[in-house]
Order: C-alpha cells, then structure tokens, then sequence
C-alpha cells in the first residue's frame, strides 16, 4: 500500500479530549464521538501528526480509546491534529480577531493555505496541515464543522482504510 | 468503602446528605417546624428535592426536656417512616433513636438506618440492626446518659476516646451480625464534648476517617459552632460550613444537616479539591 492511498483524519487538539481533564458532564461530547468516528475509520495502526506535544497527547490518547496503536511507520493511517483559528468570538480564548472568520474560510478551501505568521497572530494550530497538502474540507466526509467555544474545530475522514 | 445502608448501596467515593426531619416539638433548629405530621412530610418532600440521600427522622430531641417514652416514641416515628417509605422507595430512611423497641418497630416499617446519637446506650440496638438487615451509626458520647448535656466533661484525648469507643461500638454491632459495610462511625460533635473538644474533633477527623469505618459528621449549626463564632442559632450557616469543608478534606462520607444545597455544594467543591470528584464540566484553559 503506497502512502498516497492511506485514510487521514483531521481532528483539533482539544485538551478535554484527555482522559485526566474528564468532568462528569463531558463538555465535548459531541466531538469527541466526532473524533473516536474518525479515528475508528483508520485501521489498526495509526501514525499521529501535531505541531506539539499536546495535540500529539490528545492524538495518541484518541488512538488509544478507539482501540488502535500509535505507530511510527508502517501505519494504516495518518492522524493529523490541527485547528482553525482560536479568536473566533468574544468569548473566544484569544478574544475576537475580525481576520479569523476569512482565515478559516480560507483555510476550510485549501488547507495547505494558511500564512504562519497570521496562523500564530488567530491563535490558529495549522502546523501539521502540512501532512494533508493537496486535500480540501469539500472532498472529505466532514464529521463536525463548528465552534462551541470561540476555536474552529474540523473533524473530517479522507477514504477508509477498508477502501 | 463500599456503604450498604438498608436496601441502598453506594460507592466508595460517594458524599452522603442526611437531612434532618423533626417530628418533635422542640428541636433547636426548627422550633418545632415540622411538628405536625404533614409538616414533616413536605420537609422530606423539600430535601428529597433537594439531592437528599438520607432522611434522618427523629421523634426525640438530643437535649433535656419532658421525658418521651418510647410508645410516644413510636407514635411519633413509625406510622411516618412507612408513608415516607411508600412514598419514596429509592430514599434512605434513617430514624434517630437509642431505643431498641423502637428500632425494631421502625426497621419494620421499612427504615434502613438506626442512627443511634447516644452511643449504645441500649445494648439491643446492635441485635434489631442485625436482625433488619438495617445501618447503625456508631457515636461517641463519652459515656453519658441520653438526652443530658456534657457537664464538667474531659478527657486526656477526646479524639482517642472517640476512636476507642465508635470502633468498639462498631466491632460490637459486627459481632452482632450487622453486615461490615453497613456500620458507620460518628464522633458527635457536642455530644459529651465542649467547645474545645469538637473543635479538636474536627480538626483531628483524618484519625478517625484513617480507621477504615465510613465516617459520619452531624455539625449543622451546632453550639460549638454558635461558641466559636458568637452565632445565635439560625446564624451559624457559614460557621457549620467551614467546620463541613474541614471534615470533608480529612474523608467523612455522610453530613448530617438541616440546610442540603449549601453543604452538598461545600462537600462537593472540597471533593474536588481533595480530587475524590471531577469537576462537573471543565472547559476553561481546554478548548
């Protein structure tokens, strides 16, 4: 199987998704079921790609509820951890950015298209992107698109380790 | 520990609110609030809404007063433990009495908790629990008669006698063939004690939780409490509060109060602290 035709899934960095930030009323429910849908659609070993040691927590800790394992090579899947800008709304944790809403439009057409620069000034996670060059939102099976708190979050599958 | 309390169990890390139901004339607190039978039961209706697991209902008031015998005693508790009963299967229903007679006839009218405030004044009161298949709380008076006030009362180490004579207690009532996660201990703050003692009692908690028996806590606007603090009663809310916080980071697993939503939130925030409780929903710092 060459490298090209492996499933990849995009899923954001979310420090809640950790199982040692559990409540007893998930605030991420929603995504999170997202994310484990996601994960579970690239077979039984997974190669995590994050820009930092805490996407690539919340990547492997994923892995590891959806019952797979975390693999260096030879994977049967590619987990990148990324995420659209973090200054969305008021409430947002960087506060409102009036740039971020174009930012992530852009971004949501061509992944590959964020300006590191304005990527760090919206408070943006697109580093790992890298390893989704050449795809887009429109052509994956889009499993969450929103922003609860202010961070644009994507959960997005590209074909199925099963195709 | 696992508790099993009557026909109810909960885990190990689970906070329990007893709620107190007066069915008395003359409590401090409620100056006879609830009295009259239909009193007591919006009272049990109130708490239950309120998150209460526990409803302690007591027919006697601790402190002196005109001698209730223990057919008063009955008239008072039985015939309302069984309309709670059936009001509320899921609730647990504990009846605050030292009188062996009149835990039978509660055990039998569906109660799963023989609260005994006296600390085995009666010698039965271990055997009806057995027999029921009820819970009994194990307290601490330092030897003295029901319904008296301490007076003149000290010890070398109020908190080693607590020890000494919940456990003793305890192992009694096991003896007697009350099941081991059915036995709970109580230091009873006030109870044989001055100010100075419960103060001391409250402090030192962890030696008494660090015995392994589950720990009950009954503080709810106490006098040492109203000593401490130069609190009338109905003034000591905050005063119980801060006594609860401390007893809920040294472990107590159940709080005897009159006022559930502000000790519940209190237990659950230390809880937390003490980090036997996630939070209920974390989001902050974790987008």
């Amino acid at each position: 199987m060459s490298a090209q035709v492996h499933p990849a899934a995009l899923v954001p960095g979310v420090l809640a998704l950790l199982p040692r930030y559990a409540s007893l009323e998930d605030p991420v429910a929603e995504l999170r079921a997202a994310c484990l849908a996601a994960v579970g659609r690239l077979g039984p070993r997974i190669r995590v790609v994050a820009s930092g040691g805490s996407g690539g927590r919340v990547g492997a800790a994923l892995v590891r509820a959806a019952g797979s394992l975390v693999v260096e090579s030879d994977e049967t899947g590619l987990l990148v951890v990324a995420n659209g800008s973090g200054r969305r709304t008021e409430k947002a944790p960087g506060h409102f950015d009036e740039r971020a809403e174009g930012f992530d439009a852009a971004l949501r057409a061509d992944l590959g298209s964020a300006d590191p620069g304005l990527a760090a000034e919206l408070w943006a996670d697109v580093a790992a992107l890298d390893a989704l060059a050449g795809r887009t939102l429109v052509e994956a099976d889009v499993l969450y698109d929103d922003l609860p708190f202010g961070v644009q979050y994507w959960v997005a599958v590209w074909g199925d380790a099963a195709d | 520990m696992t508790l099993a309390l009557g026909r109810h169990t909960f885990g190990d890390d689970d906070t329990l609110m007893m709620a107190i139901v007066n069915r008395t004339p003359d409590s401090f607190f409620d100056k006879g609030a609830t009295w009259a039978e239909d009193a007591a039961f919006a009272r049990v209706a109130e708490v239950v809404a309120q998150g209460a697991e526990i409803v302690d209902i007591g027919g006697i008031k601790a402190a002196p007063g005109v001698e209730i015998s223990a057919a008063e005693e009955k008239a008072r508790v039985v015939d309302f433990v069984a309309r709670v009963r059936a009001e509320w299967p899921g609730l647990v229903i504990s009846v605050d009495t030292w009188r062996a007679e009149v835990g039978a006839a509660v055990c039998e009218a569906g109660a799963d908790v023989l609260n005994d405030a006296w600390g085995g004044a009666d010698p039965e009161l271990v055997d009806v629990a057995a027999q029921w298949g009820a819970a009994i709380v194990c307290t601490h008076t330092g030897g003295v008669t029901p319904r008296t006030r301490p007076y003149r009362i000290e010890y070398d180490d109020v908190v080693a006698s607590a020890i000494a004579d919940t456990v003793a207690y305890a192992e009694r009532a096991l003896a007697a063939g009350v099941a081991r996660e059915s036995i709970v201990i109580d230091p009873a703050h006030d109870f044989g004690k001055n100010t100075f003692h419960s103060l001391e009692v409250t402090r030192r908690l962890g030696e008494m939780v660090a015995t392994g028996w589950p720990v009950l806590v009954s503080l709810s606007n106490k006098d040492f409490v109203g000593e401490t603090l130069g609190m009338e009663v109905g003034e000591r809310l905050l005063g119980t509060l801060a006594a609860t916080s401390v007893c809920a980071l040294a472990g107590a697993r159940i709080y005897r109060v009159h006022q559930v939503v502000e000790t519940r939130q209190t237990v659950d925030m230390v809880w937390s602290i003490a980090g036997r409780r996630p939070p209920l929903r974390a989001i902050r710092g974790l987008q």
